[in-house]
């Protein structure tokens, strides 16, 4: 008896053990008032209970110190930047209420929101925004770092309220890159005198977004509560958001037509017409994702290899390509045919009426003949006169794809079929991938879903940039070099005027369209659902800021 | 005497565990991947790839690498995750309250049911119960657990609505207490019997074969000439040496129980060391890959050694020296 009572003990020490969260409130860390100021009035609140979905486990909750996706997803509700990012990506005041841009671009002035706090009461001020760039961001945020380092001359804080960023020459897209995905701001009182890499505040973080933290059990939940001192003023209506972690995209979609969870952040494309025609659930559709926004599906070619050095091997394979039948088969319409190289996201930048490769066999298969790839009997085809290439060799290209991007190797397999090129499909897991294609570039082509984020200086310039050929994971995977191309992508970097820097933008596309070293598939946009009675979403990072589930 | 053995079988855990986990080593850093991109993320400057490289020591020979990795381990400390950024020990131990609620569960219930429907099946030999059990235990026996799982939330998680799909708690609840306790209960149900289909057919097979051997036996004939029930017959003489085998099987699955909840604990978002596993391995996490191996292959030690004991407290002629 003595003996079962044990077991039966033990096993209960275990579901409890398994279910207490690892992290909670209790142990906050030291450096602030222990609770939150009373209330700035009757605003917000009574929207009840939010039940979010997320995929993988946020690992901890800092998104100044990582560009993870997951981590982002998980966290962008705990912070602010400096400003927000409406629909048109144009900067809305967050944290800053307003600023000015003197001496041509290179100095920007921020005037920061008064009375605002963090979520352990201490007041939020200019040197939490010069500490988190100089401590955090500009050492371990790897897109901010990368292109607001270099060019930053110093951060001043000229009194508690104003902050102002000095650049060695006039610096264009500063204002995109200071959102909550790229410029979070953390709390100095917090992360003085740590790394901000291992601070115990990672996993139970203190921001002044409009959810406060509550508990993080290691992949299973995250809690958060309504921040009842948000700066805005009725907001956030939510009372409390659960994160659930789910790691399978059917079970997320299972568990939202359960009512088990109220938010996912991706339907698959075969499940939309059904949750569609569900009187119970709501679609939001965005080009905006936590982890990059704006993302076109791109096939690399290796300028390296000889069969690829040939422009017109590269305009074969653009004209082969059928690329609604990517929109249809693939994505089951969520998304659309690139028309350029920039996204139509990026509505300054994005180039109209350019000279695409459009869906010609007949014209793919006469510029192989004339590049010397001649098509025996059976259609494929062998070289017959080729540079560097000796007679005789098959018209064979290797095409590594993460395994998630199967699909779109299959369906390019079968089309330049077609015009008899053979495709041989390697799927690679992404760390794999990485060191194949930018460290050891031991390909011929692949597919990368390249997102180009809020501004062309973020996610655009990276990939045909040549001083980013190299061993940098998702850089210049074509080992394109166009010196008019850098000294454009260079002059539009420091032109203020957003016209004129579109007008760069355009003669960049222009020449990389001619050069042609990528093809340009589609781009690719994101279905959100969730469940009534929650309403007031937006698609992107501070996405529950303004919902509520109340009936 | 029995002490002595243990004793010696526990000492030879860590040498054992080393070598596994030495070999791991060689296999993840010889095979290809960078775990750069899980470190540091992309779009960044090749300034910041190398001083991440730096932190993690990944610049170094791999020579030198596994002579740092050896150093810790014996210190108990198995470095920082790359993707979680935390102690990988401390991010394992925290899992594995949840794998090992799923796994004892999945294996005692598949202990008692397999041996229990082995013991009707060996009563009811080649009759319709017997044939039944046969063909269920041989369906469940092969089918994919990843289709089974999705086969159970279909059904009874989404379609009858009668248990939840993922997760371990009810994501609304605030229940605590005995509650809280029968609503982890509630959530094991749909991952426990998945886990524990397969084991319960293999168990209850070989519970069967194992039992009509025995009843052919001379002691059960004189068992039976002494007058005694036939359930007595069953569970006090045949069943005790039938389940020598089966407890060495039993033994045995605890490795294939620690596989299978990868899958399970993925599809059910059971927040376990199966899945942290899975996600680690995608990133070339190493210092998590290592340390679940290290885990997974104590474990796997601990339950042999557990298994001897056990069989020899079946079998009293055994003696270990």
């Amino acid at each position: 008896m003595r003996r079962r009572l044990i077991v039966i003990g033990w096993v209960i020490g275990l579901v409890a053990a398994a279910c207490a969260p690892t992290a909670s409130p209790s142990a906050a860390p030291s450096g602030g008032a222990a609770s939150p100021p009373a209330s700035t009035g009757p605003t917000g609140g009574g929207g009840g209970t939010l039940v979010v979905a997320i995929g993988a486990d946020p690992g901890h909750l800092n998104p100044a110190i990582t560009t993870s996706g997951g981590t982002h997803t998980a966290s962008e509700l705990l912070y602010n930047g400096l400003v927000g990012l409406d629909d048109g990506l144009k900067p809305v005041p967050e944290l800053a209420e307003s600023w000015d841009v003197e001496g041509d671009g290179a100095l920007y002035r921020f005037h920061l929101r008064s009375g605002v706090t963090w979520h352990d009461g201490t007041p939020f001020t200019a040197d939490d925004v010069k500490f988190t760039f100089e401590e955090v961001l500009l050492k371990l945020h790897s897109r901010t770092r990368a292109s607001v380092g270099p060019n930053l001359a110093g951060i001043d804080v000229t009194d508690p309220l104003t902050v102002v960023f000095r650049f060695n020459q006039p610096y264009a897209p500063l204002l995109q890159q200071l959102d909550v995905t790229e410029a979070p701001i953390v709390a100095k009182h917090i992360y003085n005198g740590s790394d901000p890499a291992k601070n115990a505040a990672n996993t139970k973080p203190v921001g002044t977004g409009p959810f406060a933290f509550v508990s993080y059990s290691p992949d299973s939940e995250i809690k958060l509560k309504r921040n009842e001192a948000y700066w805005a003023a009725g907001y956030p209506k939510l009372d409390e958001v659960v994160m659930r972690i789910i790691p399978e995209t059917g079970s997320q979609i299972v568990a939202l037509e359960k009512g088990e969870v109220d938010w996912v952040w991706g339907v698959p494309g075969p499940d939309e017409a059904r949750l569609e025609a569900d009187p119970n659930i709501e679609l939001l559709r965005t080009d905006r994702n936590p982890g990059g926004s704006n993302c076109i599906m791109t096939v690399s070619f290796n300028l390296d290899r000889p069969i690829l050095g040939d422009l017109r091997v590269r305009q074969a394979v653009a004209h082969a390509m059928d690329r609604r039948q990517f929109v249809d088969k693939i994505l089951f319409g969520q998304g659309r045919v690139a028309e350029a190289p920039i996204s139509s996201g990026i509505g300054f930048a994005h180039a109209t009426g350019l000279a695409m490769p459009a869906y010609d066999a007949t014209r793919a298969g006469s510029l192989l003949d004339e590049a010397g790839w001649k098509a025996a009997a059976d259609g494929k085809r062998a070289a017959a006169g080729v540079k560097g290439v000796p007679d005789g060799t098959p018209l064979a290209l290797e095409f590594l794809h993460f395994p998630s991007f199967a699909r779109y190797g299959e369906l390019l397999r079968s089309q330049l079929a077609e015009v008899g090129i053979e495709l041989n499909l390697k799927p690679l897991d992404p760390p794999v991938f990485a060191e194949t294609v930018f460290t050891n570039r031991a390909f011929d082509m692949n597919i990368i879903s390249y997102c180009n984020g809020p501004d062309p200086e973020i996610g655009v310039r990276r990939m045909y940039d040549s001083a980013q050929i190299g061993a940098v994971p998702f850089s210049n995977a074509a080992g394109y070099r166009n010196p008019d191309v850098d000294a454009l992508f260079a002059e539009a970097q420091r032109t203020i005027d957003q016209a004129k820097r579109g007008e760069l933008y355009r003669q960049i596309q222009e020449r990389v369209v001619a050069d042609q070293p990528y093809a340009w598939v589609v781009e690719t946009s994101s279905v959100r659902a969730y469940r009534l009675p929650c309403t007031g979403f937006i698609g992107y990072a501070q996405f529950a800021a303004t919902a509520s589930c109340a009936p | 005497m029995t002490r002595r053995y243990l004793a010696r079988r526990l000492l030879q855990v860590p040498p054992a565990a080393l070598v596994i986990l030495v070999g791991a080593f060689l296999l993840i850093h010889l095979a290809p991947g960078d775990p750069i991109l899980a470190l540091a993320g992309e779009s960044g400057d090749a300034a910041y790839y190398a001083e991440m490289r730096a932190k993690f020591g990944l610049d170094r020979s791999l020579i030198e690498q596994l002579a740092v990795f050896v150093g810790n381990v014996v210190r108990f400390d198995l470095g920082d995750s790359y993707v979680l950024g935390r102690p990988a020990a401390l991010v394992i131990a925290e899992r594995i309250p949840a794998t090992l609620l799923l796994t004892g569960v999945a294996l005692a219930l598949a202990s008692t049911v397999g041996i229990a429907i082995g013991l009707v099946a060996a009563a009811r030999v080649h009759r319709r119960t017997d044939v039944a059990i046969n063909l269920v235990t041989l369906a469940l026996h092969a089918t994919p657990s990843f289709w089974l799982a999705q086969l159970a939330i279909l059904t009874l998680g989404l379609w009858a609505g009668i248990l939840p799909v993922g997760g371990m708690t009810t994501a609304r609840s605030s229940a605590t207490g005995v509650a809280a306790l029968l609503d982890v209960a509630h959530h094991l149900v749909l991952p426990v019997a998945v886990l524990a289909a397969t084991e319960v057919a293999a168990i209850a097979r070989l519970t069967r074969t194992g039992l009509l051997d025995e009843l052919s036996q001379d002691y059960v004939r004189t068992a039976r000439a002494k007058g005694l029930s036939e359930r007595r017959v069953l569970v006090r003489h045949a069943l005790r040496r039938a389940l020598l085998p089966v407890v060495t099987v039993i033994g045995g699955r605890v490795g294939h129980l620690l596989g299978g909840t990868v899958l399970v604990e993925a599809v059910f978002g059971w927040p376990g060391v199966g899945r942290l596993l899975l996600s680690a391995v995608q990133a070339r996490d190493t210092p998590i890959v290592l340390g679940v191996f290290l885990v997974i292959a104590t474990t796997v030690i601990v339950a042999n050694v557990v298994t001897d004991l056990v069989y020899a407290r079946l079998d009293p002629r055994i003696r270990y020296a």
